[in-house]
Parts: C-alpha cells; sequence; structure tokens
C-alpha cells in the first residue's frame, strides 16, 4: 500500500473486502500466466508429434503411458494423439477465458477502488 | 494484539483450521486507544503477525507443490494399469521399452496379467488385482485432489488476512503522519 498523505479516505470493511478480492484474482491472474504457458507447450508438442507420426513410415510407434515406452500400432497412437489433442485444446481455451474473465473483474475492481481513494492506492504491478 | 472492535457489516471467520484472522480495525483512532498502544508500538505488533502469517504461507505453498506433484504421478499409475488391461483378452504381451539407467533402455515384455504390484511407501509394495489397483489409484487420486483443494482455500484465507494487516500498517502510519502535521499546523498557528 502507498504511503499517503493522512488525508484520504476511510477504510471500511466493504473496501477491505474489494482490495482482498483483488489480490486474490491478481494471485490467481499469475498462476494462470504459468499454465496458459504450459498449456500451450503442451499443445505444440501434441501438434509436432502428429505430424512426425504422419512422416514416419513404421508400423510399431513407442507410445509413452507413464514412464514406459509401450509398443503400440501407428493406428491406435494416432487416436490417441487425437483425442488428447482435443483435450488439450480444449483445456487452453478454458485457461484462457478464465484469464479474461479475471482481468474483467480486476478492472472493475479498480475503477472501484481507485475511484475512491484515487492516489493513495496502488493497485499496478510493479 | 487486544481484541479489536468486530466488523459491523461483514461476516468475517474468526480463524481458519489454525491460522488466526487479522482483526478488521474500523477506525484507526479507537484502535490505538482500545489497544493501549501507542503508533510505534502498534506498527511492530502488525508488522511481526504479518512474518508470522508469511512464515504459514511458505508452508502451506511447500505443501501445496508436493500436492501438485503427486496428482500426476496418481494418473500415470492409472494410465499403465487401464494399459495393461486393455491388453487382457487379446492374447497379446504388452512390449515397452524402460529406462534401466539414465539413458539406457531395455525392452520388456509383459505377458497378459490380472494383478499389479503397488508401491505403497514406506519400502513397502504389495500386490492387487487390476481392479482392486484401479479402485486404489482413483481414491488415492481424490484424496489428492480433495486436500488440494482445502489448501488452495486456506491460502486464500491465508493471503486475505495478509492483505488485511498491511492496509492496516499503512493506515495507521498514515493516521500518524496526519496527526503530527496537524501538531505542526497548530503550532505554527
Amino acid at each position: 500500500m502507498q504511503q499517503g498523505d493522512g488525508t484520504e479516505a476511510q477504510v471500511t470493511w466493504e473496501d477491505q473486502q474489494n482490495i482482498n478480492k483483488f489480490g486474490r484474482l491478481n494471485n490467481r491472474s499469475h498462476e494462470l500466466d504459468d499454465e496458459i504457458k504450459l498449456a500451450k507447450e503442451a499443445n505444440e508438442s501434441l501438434e509436432d508429434a502428429g505430424n512426425e507420426l504422419i512422416l514416419s513410415d513404421e508400423d510399431v510407434v513407442r507410445f509413452q503411458i507413464g514412464e514406459v515406452f509401450t509398443h503400440m500400432p501407428k493406428d491406435e497412437v494416432e487416436d490417441r494423439l487425437e483425442s488428447m489433442k482435443e483435450e488439450a485444446a480444449k483445456k487452453l481455451e478454458r485457461l484462457k477465458e478464465e484469464k479474461e474473465s479475471i482481468l474483467a473483474q480486476m478492472d472493475e475492481l479498480k475503477k472501484i477502488l481507485y475511484g475512491k481513494f484515487k492516489d493513495a492506492i496502488n493497485l499496478e504491478e510493479d | 494484539m487486544a481484541a479489536a472492535s468486530s466488523s459491523s457489516s461483514g461476516v468475517a471467520a474468526e480463524e481458519r483450521r489454525g491460522i488466526p484472522a487479522a482483526a478488521f480495525v474500523e477506525d484507526v483512532e479507537t484502535y490505538l486507544t482500545q489497544s493501549g498502544l501507542d503508533v510505534n508500538a502498534s506498527l511492530s505488533v502488525l508488522q511481526e503477525r504479518l512474518q508470522q502469517y508469511k512464515i504459514v504461507e511458505m508452508k502451506l505453498l511447500a505443501q501445496q507443490r508436493d500436492l501438485q506433484a503427486k496428482i500426476p504421478d496418481i494418473e500415470k499409475c492409472l494410465d499403465i494399469v487401464a494399459a495393461l488391461q486393455s491388453k487382457k483378452g487379446s492374447g497379446e504381451p504388452l512390449i515397452t521399452d524402460y529406462e534401466v539407467s539414465e539413458g539406457i533402455y531395455s525392452r520388456a515384455r509383459i505377458e497378459e496379467t490380472d494383478s499389479v504390484c503397488l508401491w505403497l511407501g514406506a519400502n513397502v509394495m504389495l500386490e492387487y488385482s487390476c481392479d482392486e489397483a484401479n479402485a486404489l489409484l482413483k481414491k488415492n487420486l481424490e484424496n489428492a485432489k480433495a486436500s488440494l483443494a482445502v489448501l488452495v482455500a486456506d491460502l486464500q484465507f491465508l493471503r486475505d488476512q495478509e492483505t488485511i494487516t498491511q492496509v492496516t500498517i499503512a493506515r495507521v502510519y498514515n493516521w500518524d503522519v496526519h496527526q503530527r502535521r496537524m501538531k505542526e499546523a497548530m503550532k505554527e498557528s
């Protein structure tokens, strides 16, 4: 919190709750950034795997399950890869939507809090 | 800290699973008179409270990291059991390449099997039928996810208390600055 000049408005419980909520949303927003980065990488890896699969002419592919690489027929691997790609894409979509919603809520709260406290509060990333 | 006046409208939790709630200060002047502390003493009490919260936060974050690592492990185990079960009845063994040592792989041939061994920790491994193994792993997964959810809620509560404490520190400090300014102004007049 910024050190004000002592003449700012009084902080009510409602203000405190807004500040708390802003803090929570900000934390979640950072977590989401990390999760979105991982999800993007996962999507790309699956895409690359799919491309490699098309190029390869082997019938048996070593498909990773857990810590081991099981020998699986190419067709089955293709199917599995398709469903994995779908899931990964949906997950990325979900995360992006959550991030957008959080940013919108944070903007709302900024309006309210800056409106009341003006200079006495700082809600920007340092 | 002396018990400050409870909030008028909000319903704040008193504490959560051992984490004490930070009392919200309605009015700084009242708070200081009631607690009998001067500004500096009050600020150091609040700073100490904040430090204690931070220590608990570190602990919870470590627990969260452990759980977040555990969940994908359990999911991998479930995948393997599912793979073994899907091979049953096909008459073919499951052939896999596994890591013998770092960088060195070997091939294994897993015949049809009805059972798997699960590592339970503490140097104990038990044999289970595939169905039992599935049930056990699924239960562990649910428990881990539930624990994680509780932990996340704990962290949110804790961070709220930290924020309240930080805001209170700023308000007490600002009130003090304001008081000094007023005294200066009165002296000059």
